[in-house]
Order: structure tokens, then sequence, then C-alpha cells
């Protein structure tokens, strides 16, 4: 895995998120409390100088680890943020493409009708997924959520196209140059507060992080940043691969970003 | 930049370019297997796609992940993919090869610090139109360093003469536009096998050059940046909607505390009281910086796109440009461009010449058949700062747009 140079990765990820919030009404972020969306908070931090003009969204199928609760609530005071906690229903029978679908989609589709948000901040990277690579740094979604990923805009150079007529809004991806490992070495170079489950427990840790369900972590002794790091340097395994929905058939992801998933 | 063993290195965004079917994203699939920068996962997935699909293993299934793309066999949109080679970084951008695929492919290319051409040695493949669209894209686009992969040598019993033609025929129509040919490499591969692309070939002993790989090592990075040192800010917008507070990037030059800058086009000036990078207290930023600039004074709040100066000679300012024009589409409608981040209405256009991009060609005309180039003059409806593409990239360039539609790019003369 490439190892890039953060700082200029941080200056286009700022620029990214001030474009954001120069261009439309009403942004708000996507804060799973994973490692991309919370570094993505300590970038925006950064941007408006210490404190995020935006609320931060999370989709809560109540079915989060204990962890990840605890750390949102210690961080979300922590750094003062505008926090809207957007309740999604699970169905037991639900799980993977269904549930990721159904659940979290209908529950984001909720909270942007209600707060009539027109760009949202979502932390994907192009190297977490063939389907994410292909994405835009500003990717319009219609009113219905869906992506026309067959026919996407046109962006040239850092210019992000606004001349989008669709009726929905735009999901903003200030990550998307990044790699997992660069997140690391951000995180420890700024010394980002993080959920303690990506760290090794009884020789287990969780590198991507999803609900209760359909998340399981991977054989890892790495208990540190450092350890995270030297072990993303020579991993050939898939970052995604303790995630459920990606493994499910081909093109899951396809279909559920398409209808609006992150 | 990346890293092997803890060091950092720069990533060189290398645009793939040239005809569907040429096999753009198969090179690209072969070289993430062949220099082991992709997960067995995403091989496996590939793989089992193939087999799937009843097809022989397809590299290029790595990069096109859409179902779309891989039913069709065509790349529909833009996407990258990473390498590390010999300690360097490599980014490999691969871009759609059709013809009504030129925005994503110029969205994708826009990218490149340089190029990787392919040309199919097949008899019934070769040069063609979209080819030597792709190269005079690459030329718009500043990129000066280009090499040029042969590609199907095998299916041409890896014909020497196949290739010296090839060679020629490429090298003659970059005369023609004014490419620089002392920066060009040519080299002979097969993408599907793999050969000549980190390996030299049995196959191919004839050729006694590098293999692609260790060519691209070699190449340097060349961006093109300005040089001079004068300072230019791109201003976003206002901070927290305060008129003594505005947030840009820096393009060119340094900007210190305590500056007296002036805002182009209109001129007004102001001191630097302080200066904030990355959001943090700083006493000058340099190139790339994001900045706050705290001043003395308000500026007003409209200044989006105006670029900020310590010397009013830095660039220029007015309401007509000159530019090379490509089109995607026929131009009909009401014209507008995209330039520093703001939409600004055209309300006169006129066609001085006729380029067509497939010859090199160019002559008087007074309009432009869609997929092809023109020198255009372009009144605005407002004043705007610019300046040369040759001498300041960032600012000399712009999106095309007519009746709010994507229509092409524009590279400013002057």
């Amino acid at each position: 895995m490439i190892k890039q140079d953060i700082k200029g990765l941080e200056e286009r990820s700022i620029y990214v998120i001030r474009e954001a919030k120069t261009n439309f009404k009403n942004v708000a972020a996507l804060w799973s409390m994973g490692k991309d969306s919370t570094t993505m908070l300590a970038i925006a931090r950064k941007a408006f100088h210490g404190k995020i003009p935006f609320p931060v969204i999370h989709i809560d199928n109540g079915i989060d680890f204990p962890e990840t609760y605890q750390f949102r609530e210690e961080l979300a005071k922590k750094w003062d943020l505008n926090l809207i906690v957007a309740k999604s229903k699970i169905k037991p029978e639900m799980s993977g493409f269904a549930c990721c679908g159904a659940n979290k989609t209908v529950a984001l589709k909720k909270v942007l009708k209600e707060y009539g948000f027109d760009a949202l901040i979502v932390s994907i990277r192009r190297d977490e997924h063939g389907i994410r690579a292909k994405e835009r740094v500003f990717s319009p979604r219609n009113k219905n959520f869906k992506w026309n990923y067959k026919n996407q805009v046109a962006e040239l150079w850092d210019d992000y196209s606004s001349n989008d007529d669709s009726d929905g809004h735009i999901r903003v991806h200030p990550l998307l140059d990044w790699n997992e490992i660069d997140i690391w070495e951000y995180i420890k170079k700024n010394k980002v507060p993080m959920n303690p489950l990506y760290f090794s427990r009884d020789g287990l840790r969780y590198r991507s992080l999803g609900c209760l369900h359909c998340t399981t972590p991977v054989k890892s002794n790495a208990k540190t940043i450092d350890q995270i790091i030297k072990e993303l340097e020579s991993t050939k395994k898939e970052e995604r691969e303790g995630r459920d929905q990606d493994k499910e058939k081909a093109y899951v992801m396809e279909k559920l970003r398409s209808l609006g998933y992150m | 930049m990346a890293v092997e063993n803890g060091v950092k290195m720069i990533v060189n965004r290398v645009t793939l370019l040239g005809n569907k079917d040429h096999g753009k994203s198969t090179l690209i699939g072969s070289l993430l297997i062949e220099t082991r920068s992709v997960s067995q996962h995403r091989i496996d997935d590939a793989k089992k796609t193939s087999e799937k699909l009843g097809r022989h293993f397809e590299p290029g299934y790595i990069l096109d992940s859409f179902e779309e793309e891989r039913l069709n066999e065509m790349t529909i949109d833009t996407t990258r993919a990473q390498v590390k080679y010999k300690n360097t970084g490599f980014e490999f951008i691969d871009v759609p090869g059709h013809e009504e695929l030129m925005k994503n492919m110029l969205s994708g290319a826009s990218y490149a610090d340089f190029a990787l051409l392919l040309v199919s040695a097949k008899p019934e493949e070769g040069i063609t139109g979209q080819t030597k669209r792709h190269l005079f894209v690459a030329k718009m686009f500043g990129i000066d360093r280009l090499v040029v992969a042969v590609n199907k040598l095998d299916a041409v019993d890896y014909s020497r003469e196949r290739f010296e033609e090839i060679k020629r025929d490429i090298g003659s129509y970059l005369d023609k536009i004014g490419f620089k040919t002392a920066n060009v490499s040519f080299v002979p591969v097969s993408a599907y096998n793999a050969e000549n692309l980190v390996k030299l070939s049995d196959k191919i002993k004839w050729y006694k050059g590098k293999s692609l790989m260790d060519i691209l090592v070699n190449a340097s990075k060349s961006r093109k940046i300005r040089t001079d040192g004068q300072l230019l800010i791109q201003i976003q917008g206002l901070f927290e909607g305060n008129d003594k507070s505005i947030f840009g990037k820096v393009i060119s030059g340094k900007v210190k505390k305590g500056d007296k800058i002036t805002l182009l086009p209109l001129g007004g000036s102001a001191k630097v009281l302080d200066l904030f990078v990355s959001g943090r207290k700083a006493k000058a930023a340099g190139r790339g910086g994001v900045v706050t600039l705290d001043l003395d004074r308000g500026v007003g709040d409209d200044i989006r796109g105006f670029i900020a100066v310590n010397d009013k000679s830095a660039c220029r300012s007015g309401d007509t440009i000159r530019a090379i024009l490509l089109t995607t589409r026929n131009i009909s409608g009401r014209p507008s461009i995209k330039i520093n981040g703001m939409e600004v209405g055209c309300r006169k256009m006129t066609i001085d010449r006729y380029i067509d991009v497939t010859t090199g060609e160019s002559k008087k005309a007074k309009r432009i058949k869609p997929l092809n180039a023109g020198l255009v003059e372009l009144k605005l409806d407002r004043n705007i700062a610019t300046d040369a593409f040759e001498r300041t990239p960032e600012i000399g360039r712009f999106v095309f747009y007519t009746n709010k539609n994507f229509s092409g790019i524009g590279i400013i003369t002057e």
C-alpha cells in the first residue's frame, strides 16, 4: 500500500470541504465514528479554525458497538459537534444488502428531507473498493438518491462542477484520494482521537467498522497506531474483508451505491 | 508521495490514452498483477467474472468494476490504481476510449503528470482519429512527457516493421501539433501477456530498450507550474461571512504576514494582518497552501474567483480571452465558462480557426465540428483575472458549457 504525502492530501481535503461550505446553502457531514469520517472531522476543524460550521449526522440503527456510542458521546462533547442522530429501525430478519439498503438509506433520506440538506460530506476513499474508485469529488444524487454512475458529471482539475441541475443533493468526497495507510499516518501525526475497536484485543482488531451484525474482526496483534501502520505496509488483504455486504455477490456495492448508500 | 519501508515518495499520475479496445484497462490490470499492487481478492473477483462470462481471464476487470463495463467489455468511467515499482509510486488513470465518453476521459486525464498512449498493432486497429484526439488533449493539458506503448504485438508476430511504422506515424502527428518529440519514448508490448511491461520479453529480441515500467521510473515528473515566484492566490470565499477574512489557495509565490495584496480583477487592496495555513497561524504560506487571510479592511462579499497578487502585472484582468477550445458536442445555445471556481457567461464568441484534431490541420472557419478544436475569442459578461495557460496553468484553463451543458474545455492563449 502506497503512503502518500499527507500534507498535500490535507491541503486538498481542506480545499474541498471549504468548496462544499462555500457552494452550498445547507451542508452536513456523515459521521460513523469510524477512522475515515473521524479523520475528515479533524480536517474540517482545521478548515474552519477549530469549530465545524455544519451538523454531523450519525445514521444510528441501534446496533453499533457500545464502544462506538461511547466514542460518539466523548468526541461530540470535546469537539463541540452539532450532532444529529438519525435513528433507523432494523429488522432482525434482514442483513447485508437488504439491511444497508433499507435501513441506512431510508434513515438518511428522512434526515435529509427533514433538514433540507443540499450537500452531504461522505468520507469514502478510492482505494476501498473498485466502485468507490469510480467516484467524483462532487457527485450528484437525484431526489430518489440515485447515483447516475453511467453518466457522471464532468470534473476537471480541481473545479468541482456545481452545474448539475439534479433535484437531489450533492455528495462531497474530500477523502477520495487518501489511502487507508494515509489515514493512520494522519491520525498519528495529528493525534486524532480514535475508536478503541481498531486496536487489537485478544489477537483481533476491526480494520473497517460497520454495525454489530455485519462486521467481523480480523486477526491482528496491532495494539498501537505504529503497529497498525506496520501491518498495513505489508498486508495483501482487503480492508473491507470483515464487511459482509461486499461479499454477498458481485456488484452489490454498485447496486447499494446507485440506490443512495455511502 | 508513497512509501516503501517508511520512506515517502512522489506519486506520479499517469493517464492512459488511446482508442477504445486498444488495451488500456488490460494494461493497467496486468501491471497491477505484475507489480503485486493488487490484492488476491481483487484478482480472484476479476477471474470469477471472466469465467462467469465465459471469457479468458481479463485483467481489465480489476479496473472496470461496473457490471455494465464488464458485460460490454468497455470502460465507461475513469478510475485510478496505484502501483509501486522500484521505490517510485505511480497512479495510473484509466479512461474510456469511446468518442461519446470524452467527458469522462477529460475528467480523468486532467489530473495527469504524464501520459501513456496505447496503440494496437493489429492491422485493423492501428492509429485512429481517436488516438490522435487523445494526444491533442494531452498537449492541451500541458503534458509534455509521453510514453507510447505499441500493444498487441503478439497478434502481428512481434513485427518490428509494424512497430516502426506506428512510431513514425505517431511522431509525425506529434510534430504537427507541436508536441516536443524529444520527450517521447516508444515501447513494444503485449498488455495481455504482460510482455515488456515489467520484464523484457524473449519474443521481442530486436527491441533494445527498457521495459515500460523502467521507462516510467526514469521519466521525470513534469507538471507545469508558474516558476517566476510571483504571488497568486485563488480566492474561494469569505470566512464566516466576514469580508475582512478571506480564504483561498496559493498557486504561486509566497504570502507573508504584513503583505499588501491586491485583488484582481477589481483592484482593491488590503494589508494581511494575520495569516493561517491549514487553520493554523503562520508567518508565511507557499504553493499549495490553503490559507485564511485576515485583512485590515473589508474587500466586499463578491470575491470568489478573484486572484490576490502582490504585483498587479502577475496576471491579466479583462473581459476578453483568446483560447484553444476543444468541443465535445455541437455548440448551440448560450456559452459560459467555469474558471477559478466561478461561472461566467459569454456574450459573444468568435471562431477564428478550426482545428481538425485527427490531422492536426487548421483552417479559417466559422464553426467547430464536435470532438474537434478551434481558436476562439470569448467576450465575457464580466471582468475576470486570468493568465496564459503556458505561464499559469491553474488560472489559464476553463470548462466550457453551452446552455449549462458540459461542452468542452479551453486553454487560454492570451
